[in-house]
């Protein structure tokens, strides 16, 4: 079954044509790697696909639904959920804090003003759960800016998955991270994907992380995507070989 | 859930200090008091928007003016009685006018709502000074009766709005630690990230404004009590002003900051004023002398010495 379906999605930002007559299927419990050089849409594709902007024309379907142009909070609550090339998080609170309020948001305590925020034990835990699945446990009380860059980027991704989705787009998840976090975070995200059978796209660099875990590979370059298929295929694509893996790599 | 003694501490404090007025108060200091809870309901209802939410209301005195005026026309027309039937229909006359402000408001960048919220109440205080036949204009309205039971001495009504301003209070306290406080917490420090935990932002902030406004108004009402007078000039942008410079004096990331913003202001008026003209000018020096040296207002300074003097390690969290 086709979980995200782009149908020749198009986007502008004045005279750069960022997405380029984008059309993809990606199929449930696929795990999907797109890579490309710096500025050929990647972000702005995972920007469309989780409605924080839409496409100048285009479609994208979730579960065979069109969702073009609907709002984050809706898609989230479809099971669409990003992490975020940059951390994205309430950077004053605590790792706990964190995911606390994510999982209020997920269990519909929003809106309770009269309740004391520490009552309910089904929030706390499924907080609990994710800060053991990510290897967070036991930095649960330091402040989201006390964290280290790699830990940020994990709780950036804890919070994502507090959320239950069907979908995860992870938007350079080892970005700026150490070899050892690396190694760490591409198990990590190979484990999350198996265990819960999550159809999950990630954008990268890290081209052993990329050519060690994806099922499918989708290469995008000045905003289109200009091929798709498993790692051999790739790496023996000339047109990707030409405009972003080079030579040396073989 | 046990309460921890840290976040009992200042509601003990808070009522130490007010219950003993009662008793200790002379006339002159029930006065004050009865302003400065007051004035601290207007600050504590208007940092829910700035210090939690963080957006910054430059028109909160519109709200503050309508409680007022509502109070104050019901009870002169309508009789004495009313002047309490007013302080139920203020909240909600605020409640109507913040969701039609919010959200004509509340979808525009931060400098824009600030820009326009000042708008509105500069125009609901020109249309309070112009429109005299209906409000009383410069001269606003005077002799407004309420319940004799309230009228000996302002030792009756200091409890009265004493028994109101702390229900109040515990009820934004209640919401301060609440689920809808997370998220409100969360829409200042990360609004994008709100939305990509399906959240709608607007609506939390639009809901945040009417709850901010309407007891912003049961203020303005309880105003109109103290010395049965209430005047255009509480509608006035320098009102909005120094509701903004009480709590960042105070401190405007803890609850009860900018009660204690406005009790320092107060009494600072109140001493200083007596025996100086210069008293702005006095005012003007500690502002920017918190403000410099100390961000957090002056319950930022206590956790800094507090901080000091306790281990590493001592948590305080947001009393
Ligand atoms: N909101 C925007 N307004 C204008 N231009 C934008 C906007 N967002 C992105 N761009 C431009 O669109 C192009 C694609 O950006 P995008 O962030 O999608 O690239 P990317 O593939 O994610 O790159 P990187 O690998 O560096 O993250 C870039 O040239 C960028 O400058
Ligand atoms: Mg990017």
């Amino acid at each position: 079954m086709t979980t995200l379906e782009l149908r020749n999605v198009n986007k502008h930002f004045g005279g750069l044509h960022v997405s380029r007559n984008i059309s993809m299927g990606i199929e449930q419990g696929e795990l999907t790697a797109i890579i490309g050089p710096n500025g050929a849409g990647k972000t702005t594709l995972f920007n469309q696909i989780t409605g924080y902007i839409a496409p100048d024309n285009g479609n994208i379907f979730f579960d065979g639904l069109d969702i073009t142009g609907k709002d984050p909070e809706i898609l989230v609550k479809m099971g669409i959920v990003r992490a975020f090339q940059v951390a994205s998080l309430f950077i004053d609170e605590t790792v706990y804090d964190n995911l606390y309020l994510a999982a209020l948001a997920y269990h519909g305590k929003n809106g309770n003003f009269f309740t004391n925020r520490r009552v309910y034990k089904d929030v706390a835990e499924h907080c609990h759960f994710i800060l053991e699945k990510l290897g967070l446990s036991g930095k649960e009380k330091l402040k989201a800016f006390e964290l280290s860059h790699g830990d940020q980027k994990v709780l950036d991704i804890a919070i994502a998955l507090t959320m239950k989705p069907k979908l995860l787009l992870l938007d350079e998840p080892t970005a700026g991270m150490s070899p050892d976090e690396r190694v760490k975070m591409t198990h990590m995200i190979r484990n999350i994907h198996e265990e819960f059978k999550l159809t999950t796209v990630f954008v990268e660099h890290d081209m052993d992380m990329v050519f060690g875990i994806a099922d499918i590979i989708r290469v995008l370059v000045h905003g289109e995507l200009i091929a798709e298929g498993n790692a051999e295929e790739i790496q023996k694509n000339p047109a990707v070989i030409d405009a972003y893996l080079g030579h040396e790599v073989l | 859930m046990k309460t921890k003694l840290t976040e009992m501490a200042p509601w003990l404090a808070y009522f130490v200090i007010f219950v003993s007025m009662i008793f200790a108060g002379s006339d002159h200091s029930i006065h004050v008091a009865s302003q400065i809870i007051i004035l601290g309901l207007f600050a504590i209802a208007f940092n829910v928007l700035f210090g939690t939410t963080g957006l910054l209301s430059f028109g909160q005195a519109i709200f503050y003016g309508l409680g007022a005026y509502i109070t104050g026309m019901m009870a002169k027309s309508f009789g004495a009685d009313f002047f309490l039937w007013a302080l139920l229909i203020a909240p909600v006359a605020a409640l109507a006018l913040s969701a039609v402000l919010g959200v004509l408001s509340l979808r525009l960048s931060e400098v824009y709502f600030t820009m326009l919220t000042l708008a509105f109440a500069q125009l609901a205080w020109g249309i309070c000074v112009k429109w005299s036949s209906f409000t009383g204009g410069d001269d606003g309205i005077q002799a407004i009766p309420k319940p004799d039971i309230l009228n000996m001495g302002g030792r009756n009504y200091y409890i009265f709005a004493l028994v109101i301003v702390s229900i109040c209070i515990y009820l934004l306290w209640r919401l301060d630690r609440s689920p809808f406080g997370s998220v409100l917490k969360g829409i200042r420090q990360n609004p994008i990230r709100i939305s990509f935990i399906g959240l709608n932002v607007f609506r939390h902030k639009l809901f945040a404004y009417m709850i901010s406004s309407s007891f912003t108004a049961i203020a303005g009402g309880l105003y109109a009590g103290i010395d049965k007078s209430i005047h255009p000039d509480m509608l006035v942008w320098t009102m909005s002003g120094s509701i903004i410079l009480m709590t960042i004096l105070g401190g405007m990331r803890s609850f009860f900051g900018p009660l204690i913003g406005v009790a320092v202001f107060i009494l600072l008026e109140d001493v200083i004023g007596r025996s100086t003209e210069y008293w702005s000018f006095v005012i003007g020096i500690i502002m920017i002398t918190v403000v410099l040296l100390f961000p957090k207002g002056i319950v930022g300074v206590s956790r800094h010495f507090a901080g000091l003097f306790a281990k590493k390690g001592g948590q305080f969290d947001n009393p």
